[in-house]
C-alpha cells in the first residue's frame, strides 16, 4: 500500500506560470534587470571600477608627484588642476579610486563576516551563548562608529591596513542583527528541522542549511556597507586620518580642505568622485533589495 | 414604501497592470427599504465588498466605477462634491469592517474613535462627546462602560471590538448600516451574539442594513431580502425566505449546501446531494460573456454553454434567477 | 510601577555598559604600540621626566593590569578623566565646555531632519507615483550618498564666496559682539548653515522612511474605517496615518544618534563650529589620547542616553508597548 502524499481532493491552484526550477538567484537577477535605476547605478560602478583597475595603465602619472605649480586650475594641461603642493588632480581621483574602493570592499568584507559570525551563532545556538553575543552586539551599538574607528586609528596609526581593519571592525552590528533575526526565522522551519533531525551537524546546518538561505537578507545591507565605508574612509581621511603614504579620494580630500578657496577643484572633485560611487552602490543596493525581497517591492 | 438605498444598474471596473479596465461587478441593481435588512451572499471574490465600498465611494485607487447610479434618499451618491460625500459617511450611512483587530486605529482609544464622529458630525464638546460615546458603549452591551471608553483596541477582546466597530457605526445614527461580514473574524458563539445584537440594534434605531456575508445561516434569520452574487453579478434575488427555502440556481443551492443546520434541519430536499461546490469563482479578467458559473455547475447542458449569460428574470413573484434551467430545476 | 522599575533597568543597563566602554578604553591604551605613559601624556605634551614620573605614580603603571583598572575606573567615577597636555586642562572641562555647542548643533539639525524629512514623506506618500514623490527619491538617494563634509564643503563654498548672505565660520560674530537678542539671532544665522548639513542626511533617510511607512498607513485598514466615518483628509492623514508613521521614525532617529553625533564632530570642522568636533580634530592632530578616549565615552554616554529617551517616547506614543500587552 502507498502512502498518498498530495491530496486528490487540492482546490485548483492559482497557475504559477513561472518555469520551473530557474535558479533564485537567476530570477532576483531578471528581477534586479526590470529596474532601471538599480542598471543605472550598477553601470556606474563597474564604470567606476572599471577606470580604477585599468585607468592608472592608461594614466601613469604619479598621484603623489609635484608635476607643476600649486593652485593650478583645471585648463588643457591639467585637465582637474593641480592641489596645494602641485599634485596632479586627475592622477589622484584615478588612482586614488583604487585605495578608496579597496578599503571600501575588504572593510565591507570583514565588516559582512564579523557580523555573519555573531549573528549566525547567536541565532543558532540561542540561549546563554545568545544572551552574551547580543550584550556584545549592544556594547558595539553605543559606540559611534565612526568616532570609535577615529580613536582606533589614532592609536595604532593612519596607515591603510589599519584604516580598513578598523572600518571593518566597528561597523558589523547591523549585519549581526540582521542575520541573528534571519536564523531565528530559519530555525523553526520545517525544512531546517528536518536536516536536524536526519542528523545534520551544527556546522552542517549553519553553512549548507541556514546561511544560503539567510544570504538574501544579508546581501543587501553587505552592498551598503561598500559605501558607508567609502564614506567613512573620506571622514578619517577628513579628520587628517588618511594614510599619506597612499593617495585616496578621502585623502586628497582631507589634505586640501583648507586652501578649498584657493582651490576648490582639488577637493570638490575627489568628494564627487565619493559621492558618485556611493550613490552608485545604493542604486544597486536599492534595486538587489526589491529583486529579493519581493514583499517590500510592492510597498513602493 | 419608496427605497432608501437604490442601486441601479452599478458597473465597477478595476485597471489592472497593464492599464486595461477588468470588469469586477456587472449591472448590479438592488434596493434597500428604510428599517429592513438586505444581505449580499456570495464566496469571497464575487465582488460583495466591492459593491459595499462602492456604495461610500472609498473604493482602492485602481477601481472605478463605470456606470450605473447609487441613489440614498433621493441623492444621486456618485454626483455628489466630495465635501458632501464625506459629511453623508458617518452619519447617514456608515460601515462596519470585517477584521475588528486592524480596522480600529491600534493608537488611539475606542473614545477618541467614536467620539471623533460625534465631535465631527454633530459637533458636540469633548465632554459631551465622551458621555454619548459612553451610552452608545452601553447600547452595544460592552460591559463597565465607562472603563472601557479608555482602553486601547488591544486591550478588548475581538467580540468587544466589533461592539465598538458597531457602536461607532451607529454613532452618527445612519438611515443604512453596511455591515461587510462582521462576523467573520469571530469565534462562532460570538458570531451569534453580534448577529443578535445587530438586530436589536435594528429594531431600536430602525435604521436598515446590508448585510454581507457567506453566512446563509444569518441571511435567514436576519434578512428580509437577499441577492445572491457569483463573480461579480447577481444571479438570484428576492426574499431571503423563499431563495432559502427553494433556491433554484445552482450555485445558491450549493451554497445552502454547505450550512449543515439548514440542510440537516429541515425537511430533505432534492438537491441536497450537490455536493460541495468544485472548483473556485473564476478570477478577474477571466470572466467571459457565458454564465460565469458554467465551469463549475454540475447542471449545465447544451444550452448553457451556447447562449451568453442569462438576464435576471423572475420566476415567482419578489424571485428572480439568472439562469437558462431555471424551469427544469423547479423541482 | 512597571513604568519605573523597567527605566531602573534600562539605567543599571546603561551603566554596565559605559563601564564596559571604559574597560575597552583603558584596553586600547595598553594596547597600543609605545608606552602607556606616553599614551597618557600624549606625543606632543609635556612629557617630561617629572610629568612621566608623576603619572606612573598616578596611574599606578608598576603595578598589576588589574589593580591599573581599579586605579582608572576609580578615577572616573570621581570625575577625572585625565589631563590634557595640549590644552593644558582637566579632559572633563574641556569637554564640559565644548558639549553645549555640539549638543545644540546636534539637536537643531535633528529636529530641523524629522519636520522636514516627515513631511517630505508624508507628501509624497500622497502621491507615490507623482513627479514630487520621485523628486523626494532623488533627492533622499543623493542626500544619502553625498559625504557629509563634502556636503559642507559645498554650502561653504556657495555662502562663503559665490554668494556670501550667511557666516561660515564659528558660532557667532566675534569681531562685532552682539548682545541680548540680536546675540540670540547671530547665533541662529551661525547655525543655519551647520545643521542644514548634517540635517540633509538625515531629512534623506527619513523622508524615505516617511514615505514608505505614509504609503503602508494609507492603506491600513483603520484609514478606510476613518475615511468611512466621514472624517476629512486631513484629519484622516494628520491624526490616524502620521501617529502611526511616526513611531518607526521616532525609533530609527533615537538610534541613529550616535550617527548623527559623528555627522555633528565632521560639520564643526567644516565651519569651525566650537563643539566637540573642534576638539576631536585638534585631538588627534596633537594625538591627545585622554581628551579622544574621553570623548569616545562622552558619546557612548549620549547614545544611551538617547536610547533611553527614545523608549520613553516609544512607550508614550504607542500604547501597545505602555500596557504591555499586545
Amino acid at each position: 500500500m502507498t502512502i498518498e502524499t498530495s491530496s486528490p481532493m487540492a482546490a485548483p491552484q492559482i497557475d504559477l506560470s513561472a518555469p520551473a526550477a530557474v535558479p533564485p538567484w537567476r530570477l532576483a537577477l531578471r528581477q534586479f534587470m526590470k529596474s532601471p535605476s538599480g542598471v543605472a547605478g550598477a553601470g556606474m560602478l563597474l564604470l567606476i571600477i572599471l577606470v580604477a583597475v585599468i585607468g592608472p595603465s592608461l594614466y601613469p602619472v604619479d598621484p603623489l608627484d609635484l608635476v607643476g605649480a600649486p593652485f593650478m586650475p583645471p585648463d588643457a594641461d591639467a585637465w582637474f588642476g593641480t592641489d596645494y603642493l602641485g599634485r596632479d588632480v586627475l592622477a589622484g581621483l584615478i588612482h586614488g579610486g583604487r585605495a578608496t574602493l579597496a578599503v571600501g570592499a575588504v572593510a565591507a568584507l570583514i565588516t559582512i563576516a564579523i557580523g555573519l559570525v555573531i549573528g549566525a551563532v547567536s541565532g543558532f545556538f540561542g540561549g546563554a551563548i545568545d544572551a552574551i553575543m547580543v550584550k556584545i552586539t549592544e556594547f558595539f551599538q553605543i559606540l559611534p562608529p565612526l568616532l570609535f574607528a577615529m580613536v582606533l586609528v589614532t592609536l595604532f596609526g593612519p596607515k591603510l591596513t589599519t584604516i580598513t581593519l578598523a572600518i571593518g571592525g566597528v561597523s558589523w552590528t547591523s549585519v549581526a542583527r540582521l542575520t541573528r533575526a534571519e536564523f531565528l526565522r530559519l530555525r523553526d522551519l520545517d525544512f531546517v528541522k528536518a536536516s536536524r533531525a536526519a542528523g545534520a551537524s551544527s556546522a552542517n546546518l549553519i553553512l549548507r542549511v541556514l546561511l544560503p538561505n539567510a544570504l538574501p537578507a544579508v546581501i543587501v545591507s553587505a552592498t551598503l556597507a561598500i559605501g558607508v565605508a567609502i564614506l567613512f574612509e573620506g571622514g578619517l581621511s577628513f579628520l587628517g586620518l588618511g594614510d599619506p603614504n597612499v593617495m585616496s579620494w578621502g585623502l586628497m580630500l582631507g589634505q586640501n580642505r583648507n586652501y578649498i578657496l584657493d582651490a576648490w577643484w582639488a577637493v570638490m572633485f575627489p568628494g564627487a568622485a565619493i559621492f558618485l560611487a556611493v550613490l552608485a552602490i545604493s542604486l544597486v543596493g536599492d534595486g538587489l533589495n526589491d529583486a529579493i525581497n519581493p514583499r517590500l517591492r510592492r510597498r513602493s | 414604501m419608496s427605497a432608501l438605498l437604490e442601486v441601479d444598474n452599478l458597473n465597477v471596473s478595476m485597471r489592472n497592470g497593464s492599464g486595461r479596465l477588468v470588469p469586477v461587478i456587472e449591472n448590479l441593481s438592488f434596493a434597500v427599504a428604510p428599517a429592513q435588512t438586505l444581505a449580499l451572499v456570495g464566496e469571497s471574490g464575487c465582488g460583495k465588498s466591492m459593491t459595499a465600498l462602492a456604495l461610500m465611494r472609498l473604493l482602492p485607487e485602481d477601481f472605478v466605477i463605470t456606470s450605473g447610479r447609487i441613489v440614498l434618499e433621493g441623492r444621486d451618491v456618485l454626483t455628489l462634491p466630495a465635501k458632501q460625500m464625506r459629511s453623508l459617511r458617518g452619519s447617514a450611512m456608515s460601515m462596519i469592517f470585517q477584521e475588528p483587530m486592524t480596522a480600529l486605529n491600534p493608537l488611539f482609544t475606542v473614545g477618541d474613535q467614536i467620539g471623533e464622529v460625534l465631535r465631527w458630525h454633530q459637533g458636540l464638546d469633548r465632554a459631551a462627546a465622551r458621555s454619548r460615546a459612553i451610552a452608545l458603549l452601553r447600547a452595544v452591551q460592552i460591559p463597565a462602560a465607562e472603563q472601557r471608553i479608555d482602553a486601547y483596541p488591544h486591550q478588548l477582546s475581538g467580540g468587544m471590538r466589533q461592539r465598538v466597530m458597531i457602536a461607532m457605526a451607529l454613532a452618527g445614527r445612519p438611515k443604512l448600516l453596511i455591515a461587510d461580514e462582521p462576523t467573520t473574524a469571530l469565534d462562532v458563539t460570538v458570531q451569534a451574539q453580534i448577529f443578535d445584537l445587530l438586530a436589536e440594534l435594528q429594531r431600536s434605531t430602525g435604521t436598515a442594513i446590508l448585510l454581507i456575508t457567506h453566512d446563509l445561516g444569518a441571511v435567514a434569520e436576519l434578512a428580509d431580502e437577499m441577492l445572491v452574487l457569483y463573480a461579480g453579478r447577481c444571479i438570484e434575488a428576492g426574499a431571503s425566505e423563499a431563495i432559502v427555502t427553494a433556491p433554484r440556481h445552482p450555485y445558491t443551492r450549493g451554497l445552502l449546501n454547505c450550512v449543515p443546520h439548514l440542510a440537516v434541519g429541515g425537511p430533505p430536499q432534492p438537491w441536497v446531494d450537490l455536493g460541495e461546490i468544485p472548483g473556485m469563482v473564476p478570477p478577474l479578467g477571466a470572466r467571459g460573456a457565458d454564465c460565469a458559473f458554467l465551469a463549475r455547475c454540475a447542471q449545465a447542458c447544451d444550452v448553457c454553454r451556447a447562449k451568453p449569460q442569462p438576464t435576471l428574470e423572475p420566476i415567482a413573484p419578489g424571485h428572480a434567477v439568472s439562469c437558462w434551467r431555471k424551469t427544469e430545476l423547479a423541482a | 510601577m512597571a513604568f519605573a522599575t523597567h527605566l531602573a533597568r534600562q539605567i543599571i543597563n546603561a551603566i554596565a555598559l559605559l563601564t564596559a566602554v571604559l574597560v575597552l578604553n583603558f584596553c586600547l591604551i595598553h594596547l597600543a604600540p609605545g608606552d602607556p605613559v606616553q599614551v597618557i601624556a600624549g606625543e606632543m605634551g609635556g612629557a617630561s621626566a617629572e610629568v612621566v614620573a608623576a603619572l606612573r605614580a598616578k596611574y599606578g603603571l608598576d603595578q598589576s593590569l588589574m589593580q591599573q583598572l581599579s586605579i582608572y575606573l576609580g578615577n572616573v567615577a570621581v570625575g577625572d578623566f585625565g589631563y590634557s597636555y595640549y590644552f593644558n586642562q582637566p579632559v572633563l572641562g574641556l569637554i564640559l565646555q565644548r558639549l553645549p555647542a555640539t549638543l545644540y548643533l546636534t539637536l537643531c539639525a535633528l529636529s530641523a531632519a524629522l519636520a522636514i524629512g516627515t513631511m517630505l514623506g508624508v507628501v509624497s506618500a500622497r502621491r507615490p507615483n507623482g513627479l514630487f514623490s520621485h523628486a523626494v527619491t532623488v533627492v533622499s538617494l543623493a542626500g544619502y550618498a553625498a559625504p557629509i563634509f563634502w556636503t559642507g564643503l559645498l554650502l561653504l563654498l556657495l555662502f562663503g564666496s559665490v554668494w556670501p548672505i550667511l557666516p561660515v565660520v564659528g558660532m557667532a560674530d566675534v569681531v562685532n559682539p552682539k548682545h541680548g537678542f540680536a546675540y540670540v539671532l547671530d547665533v541662529g544665522r551661525h547655525l543655519v548653515l551647520p545643521s542644514l548639513t548634517l540635517a540633509l542626511v538625515f531629512i534623506a533617510q527619513y523622508s524615505r522612511l516617511a514615505r514608505v511607512n505614509m504609503i503602508e498607513a494609507l492603506s491600513a485598514d483603520y484609514v478606510r474605517t476613518a475615511r468611512a466615518k466621514g472624517l476629512p483628509e486631513w484629519l484622516v492623514v494628520g491624526k490616524h496615518a502620521l501617529r502611526n508613521t511616526l513611531i518607526p521614525i521616532v525609533t530609527v532617529a533615537g538610534h541613529q544618534f550616535g550617527n548623527l553625533f559623528a555627522g555633528a564632530v565632521l560639520v564643526e570642522t567644516v565651519f569651525s563650529w566650537p563643539g566637540m568636533g573642534r576638539l576631536v580634530f585638534d585631538s588627534i592632530l596633537r594625538r591627545d589620547y585622554p581628551t579622544l578616549m574621553a570623548v569616545l565615552f562622552f558619546s557612548a554616554l549620549m547614545v544611551m542616553t538617547a536610547n533611553i529617551v527614545t523608549d520613553m517616547i516609544y512607550r508614550l506614543v504607542d500604547p501597545r508597548i505602555r500596557t504591555g500587552r499586545r
